[in-house]
């Protein structure tokens, strides 16, 4: 069989190697120009030998989704595999280790789980690895030669992410690694000849592996971020140990602090004294911010909050995808407290994006919640981003020499955006409180100076239009169904739609990283020229739905996925094919 | 009730279907070493030849299995049997429990003590992965080598011939001769051969084979040299019965059954290629070969196993019958 593209799992227990394996080939693949999709997916238990599996796939052209289904899966832990069979496409295949040596009971034994339309390959990966290294170490890179030779991929790509990967390890490690692959590749020549054949790019270059945390944090970085606080919580964390890393080399700070309060308070600090400044977090940290973000829009002191969604309420699911943030991040505060919200798709997004939400938060004096989630910060995808770099970035209004002489920190002007002085500057001196205030940011309760208060930070966000990223619509321009979704959702959903259109089916989609505010026109004659309009997500209550259903007066079909796992573009096209045939009736 | 049954050719799927067509309940396992859906062996070289597609190769399907509630292990052998226990363990060692257990294990070529060291350059033509290997070769092989005497050899004559390549047919005697054909056409056969355009080397055999840059040189007794792209060899047939060493089974080439095409193990029943049974007229223990002998033996089996009592007619004619097709009729004229 020929492949144009491949879905391979590894699955195992701490140990295993799983997520190096997957790197491994991840970085393989791209180097030799394919364009390449990583999942993890592990056990939120910290302790113990929790069962864990990655999934990477590749493609010669460019990969939206996880897609549906694995072509293959190496299964380096029996049992734990025994789960992943049911995701295998027909003609699929299992690696698994023929070498155990104590006696398998039948229940237990993967193989014994294989139905017969997918192909067990038991290759003995043990007695490979202890053949290459003189331990058991090495499985993964033994079945990581098996899963070459019996897709017909080139060799010497994975062998030269060996030799990059363990090259500080010494030569030796990287012999050793080097023997088990190629054990692994010649056991399935001689045994499995027979191979299917992967359709390789000529002349590709070589292309970026980036997740979405990696390209949220090297946005911000890029767009001038010079002080971060957080606290560590899955999926976030790694954004935090970036910049923990990479800031000071910018001359900026990284802080772990007690808490998620402790975070907001101190990226409000930040910005209040004139520093671009961020923190991430997740469902729980984001609940915990709700009064210091509040503050923020009161104070109209600018804030970007990074939020990686995970699987909700509470402490929820910690290491499992959901969009259920969406309600919090819109309305999450006490009183009439607008704030931006914005949903990145893909890693490309995550750093545009960051960088958009850094100018909007700065510029008009506003908090930005950026919700990511688990699934889009976790996963690695090739992007080719172009890296605009400005460390220096500064979208504040600041006052003129007349303004400073009568310094009015919270001025009524035409498109609500008072001049921003940094504290210390001359003549900046004013007053700040979350308390209701005048002009000046002294407090005032007098209704008529809440009232113009209020207005002038909804204003903000009517003048905001100008400076929103762009609304793009994909698709068929003609297509009667039309589609909305928000985040991570995306290429699911875009891969869906290419499913539909080979069946002769066409669909448009509406794709904005705006939330709040939205470019309400184009929104809404996108949704005019729809016979039926579709609005998937992943949560329950159908947040989004909700938010588009209240402000264009539509009434959308909803498909509501509270997933543990991403979307499924299979699932896609059925739901877009069915709501076809609704109208074709 | 149990029924393991390894061997996935056509007696042991006869006897799966036997066992769940007498009693649905019984639970049958069928393990495959091959990693397809069993296949008619015997059409395999008008696979070969595009002559019939993959559904007329097969003759079990994935629904098949799934009607019967047959679980289709394939892609998997057993390494040893324990009667005693009544398990077998399979080669990555997992225990699988039987109450009843049939051996369909069939037969392979054998290349002998002379041939076997330079068995990677010779092309095995048995298994569906065979025909698969070669198919993705051919466009690329022009000149071939074939040796043996049986008649898979004389069933690859015609396929290879049928493909238009060139053949050199090595045989150990002066003429060609191919045991159970028709009389009528065993007389004919060389000069046959012969008329296709085959190269006939008699009173010869390979003794050495060496790969060179892009083909393969074959060097006879006779001192004569060939060059090739492929080498077809193979000198006998064996039952495939080496999973067995070490179980109390009573066995010589193959596995001794009775009539019941039972083992002298306790509810261990052998059918098909890889047995031996017991031949009134020859008074010995004889290897019933071909493909209609071994579904017979695998329904009488299946029967048996889902607990009947029913003997096996041995077949006395010894002429070799396709399914009522003449092996003349491969060569599509």
């Amino acid at each position: 069989m020929i492949y144009k593209e491949l879905t391979v799992r590894f699955c195992g227990i701490a140990g295993d190697g799983i997520v190096s394996s997957s790197r491994i080939v991840a970085n393989a693949c791209a180097d030799a120009g394919l364009h390449v999709m990583v999942n993890d997916i592990y056990s939120a238990e910290i302790r113990g030998l929790g069962k864990s599996t990655s999934t990477i796939r590749f493609a010669g052209s460019k990969v939206y989704s996880m897609g549906d289904g694995i072509n293959a899966l190496v299964g380096l832990a029996q049992q734990e595999s025994i789960d992943e069979i049911k995701d295998i496409q027909a003609e699929g295949s299992v690696i698994y280790d023929s070498s155990s040596p104590a006696d398998i009971p039948e229940k237990e034994s993967l193989a014994s789980h294989i139905p017969p339309e997918i192909n067990g390959f038991g290759i003995p990966l043990k007695t490979l690895a202890n053949q290459a290294s003189g331990s058991n170490r090495g499985r993964n890179i033994v079945s990581m030669g098996a899963l070459c030779y019996l897709y017909g991929l080139p060799p010497s790509i994975f062998k030269d992410q060996i030799e990059k990967i363990f090259k500080r390890k010494g030569d030796k490690v990287v012999n050793s690694n080097l023997k088990a692959f190629d054990l692994g590749y010649e056991y399935c020549k001689a045994h499995y000849p027979l191979n299917n054949q992967f359709e390789m790019k000529t002349k590709a270059r070589p292309l970026q592996v980036i997740s979405g945390n990696d390209a949220l944090a090297g946005g911000a970085m890029d767009c001038g971020l010079k002080f971060f606080a957080g606290y560590p919580i899955t999926p976030a964390t790694k954004i935090m140990e970036i910049t923990a890393k990479e800031l000071p080399k910018l001359q900026g700070w990284t802080i772990q602090v007690e808490d998620e309060i402790a975070a907001i308070g101190a990226v409000l600090g930040a910005w209040f004294a004139g520093k671009r400044a961020m923190t991430a977090t997740s469902g729980p940290g984001l609940s915990l911010m709700s009064e210091l973000i509040n503050l923020s829009v009161m104070a109209e002191i600018p804030a970007v909050i990074v939020n990686v969604q995970r699987g909700g309420p509470a402490t929820g699911l910690p290491t499992k995808v959901e969009q259920g943030d969406l309600n919090i991040s819109l309305y999450g505060g006490a009183g009439d407290s607008p704030r931006v919200v914005m949903a990145p798709t893909d890693s490309k997004d995550c750093y545009t994006g960051i960088q958009a939400a850094f100018d909007l938060a700065e510029k008009y004096q506003t908090p930005v919640i950026f919700l990511s989630d688990l699934f889009l910060g976790q996963r690695l995808e090739t992007e080719d981003i172009k890296h605009n770099i400005n460390h220096k970035k500064s979208t504040r209004l600041k006052p003129t020499r007349e303004q400073l002489n009568n310094y009015q920190r919270y001025a009524l002007t035409e498109d609500g955006v008072s001049p921003l002085i940094v504290p210390g500057e001359e003549g900046a001196y004013y007053s700040i409180t979350g308390l209701a205030h005048n002009t000046t940011g002294n407090p005032n309760f007098e209704s008529k100076v809440h009232l113009a208060m209020t207005q002038k930070r909804y204003k903000k966000f009517k003048n905001m239009l100008k400076d929103l990223p762009p609304v793009e619509i994909i698709g068929d321009e003609d297509a009667e169904i039309g589609i909305a979704s928000w985040g991570s959702t995306f290429g699911a959903i875009y891969e869906g739609m290419q499913i539909v259109r080979e069946k002769g089916i066409k669909s448009k989609m509406i794709k904005s990283i705006m939330i709040y505010p939205q470019d309400e026109e184009t929104f809404k004659s996108f949704f005019d020229s729809c016979k039926k309009i579709i609005v998937f997500e992943m949560n329950y209550q159908g947040q989004y739905a909700a938010l588009l259903k209240s402000t264009y007066n539509i009434k959308p079909v909803e498909v509501h996925i509270p997933s543990v796992d991403p979307v499924s573009p299979a699932k896609v096209a059925e739901k877009i094919m069915e709501v076809s045939d609704e109208l074709t009736q | 009730m149990k029924c393991v049954i390894i061997g996935a050719g056509i007696a042991g799927v006869t006897a799966a279907e036997t066992i769940k067509k007498i009693n649905k309940d019984i639970e049958v396992v069928l393990i495959g070493k091959e990693q397809y859906l069993p296949y008619n062996r015997y059409k395999l070289t008008e696979y070969l030849c595009n002559v019939i597609n993959d559904s007329q190769l097969y003759f079990a399907s994935f629904d098949f299995f799934k009607d019967y509630n047959i679980k289709y292990r394939n892609g998997e052998y057993v390494k040893s049997i324990n009667p005693t226990e009544k398990t077998i363990k399979l080669y990555h060692n997992e225990v699988m429990r039987y109450d009843k257990l049939l051996l369909a294990t069939g037969g392979t070529q054998h290349l002998g003590p002379v041939l076997k060291t330079f068995a990677p350059f010779i092309q095995t033509y048995y298994t569906l992965q065979d025909i698969l290997m070669i198919k993705r070769k051919l466009s690329v092989i022009k000149d071939c080598v074939v040796y043996g005497e049986n008649l898979s050899n004389l069933d690859l004559l015609s396929g290879l011939c049928n493909l238009g390549k060139n053949i050199t047919y090595i045989i150990k005697g002066e003429k060609a001769f191919f045991p159970l054909l028709k009389e009528e056409f065993e007389k004919d056969v060389h000069n046959f051969l012969e008329n296709k355009g085959i190269n006939i080397i008699a009173n010869d055999k390979p003794v050495c084979i060496r790969k060179e840059k892009k083909k393969y040189s074959v060097e006879t007794l006779n001192r004569k040299v060939i060059k090739a792209d492929i080498i077809f060899a193979w000198e006998d047939r064996k039952p495939n019965i080496s999973f067995v060493k070490g179980a109390d089974i009573y066995k010589k080439s193959g596995i001794l059954v009775n009539p019941y095409m039972e083992t002298s193990a306790r509810d261990i029943y052998a059918a098909g290629d890889c047995t031996e049974i017991y031949h009134p007229t020859l008074k010995n223990y004889w290897i019933n070969f071909g493909w209609p002998n071994a579904r017979e033996q695998g329904k009488v089996a299946g029967e048996n196993m889902a607990g009947k009592k029913v003997p096996y007619q041995i077949q006395e004619t010894l002429t070799f019958n396709l399914e009522g097709k003449p092996i003349d009729a491969r060569w599509w004229e």
